[in-house]
């Protein structure tokens, strides 16, 4: 299987490893009336008491699960600077999920829905940054994606 | 994936309600939303359940047109495993009961 090649700058990084800690910090909070802490753990049922009872039997598991993938990109990521490594297919695969779980985090804070992720970003918007990073999260996904094997 | 199979109808006479309702299996449903990509769906769909890629392509595409789509079904416990770890990789999924 092929590698995964990997090539970031110094500022991508910077902005990697700083969203790193801060799913970290959401992942081990348990804030119920969070939409993003729901977002990532969503309800599995519709009926309050089944959902409830899931969550108590999966919540910890789930936590580290994403846990271990954000643990995974960190080391990738090293302490400082550009980052220039050659992913295998298992870091390959944690790195797509803690991606995944970081657009979840920033798409369900803006409120997006499908016209706004269509739209160019307005650089007016106060959310302009934060959106850019999403897509930019996004094609950088999908660069792993492409040298994936499921 | 295969199906679990129907009791037969002599075996649903002699217990009727409790039967039926044990046989009917969980649905796994996974929902769109307007953040994760359709590459990365279908990839955790061909990832999870080893679907072909033209399998996994349309389910995306059920769950991106019409909102959502029964990705997989089975006994609870199944469905509870195949939710959680579609859960682990961001997708949004549900279990309910077939009708």
């Amino acid at each position: 299987m092929s590698d995964v090649p990997l090539m970031l700058n110094a500022t991508e990084a910077a902005i990697l490893r700083d969203l790193v800690e801060q799913m970290r910090a959401l992942v081990k909070q348990s804030d119920a009336t969070d939409p993003v802490r729901a977002r990532l753990f969503p309800d599995a049922y519709d009926g309050e008491e089944e959902a409830a009872s899931y969550r108590d039997m999966t919540g910890g598991d789930l936590s580290a699960v994403k846990l271990e993938a954000l643990d995974r990109v960190s080391e990738s990521l090293g302490q400082r600077g550009s980052t220039e490594i050659e992913l295998g297919q298992d870091d390959g695969e944690a790195w797509i999920r803690a991606l995944t779980d970081m657009r979840l985090a920033i798409g369900t804070r803006l409120e997006v829905t499908e016209d706004t992720m269509d739209l160019e970003p307005d650089p007016s918007d106060p959310g302009f940054a934060a959106l850019q990073t999403l897509h930019w999260l996004g094609w950088l996904q999908e660069r792993i994606l492409e040298r994936m094997v499921p | 994936m295969k199906q679990p199979t129907i009791a037969p109808d002599i075996e649903r006479d002699s217990a009727p309600d409790e039967a039926v309702e044990a046989d009917r299996p969980w649905l796994v449903i996974v929902w769109n939303d307007p953040i994760n990509l359709m590459t990365y769906v279908t990839y955790v769909l061909q990832k999870l359940f080893g679907y072909s890629y033209d399998k996994a392509h349309k389910l995306m595409l059920d769950v991106h047109n019409k909102g959502k789509a029964v990705v997989s079904s089975g006994p609870r416990e199944k469905a509870e495993m195949d939710c959680f770890r579609l859960h682990g990789y961001g997708l949004w999924a549900t279990l309910s009961k077939s009708e």
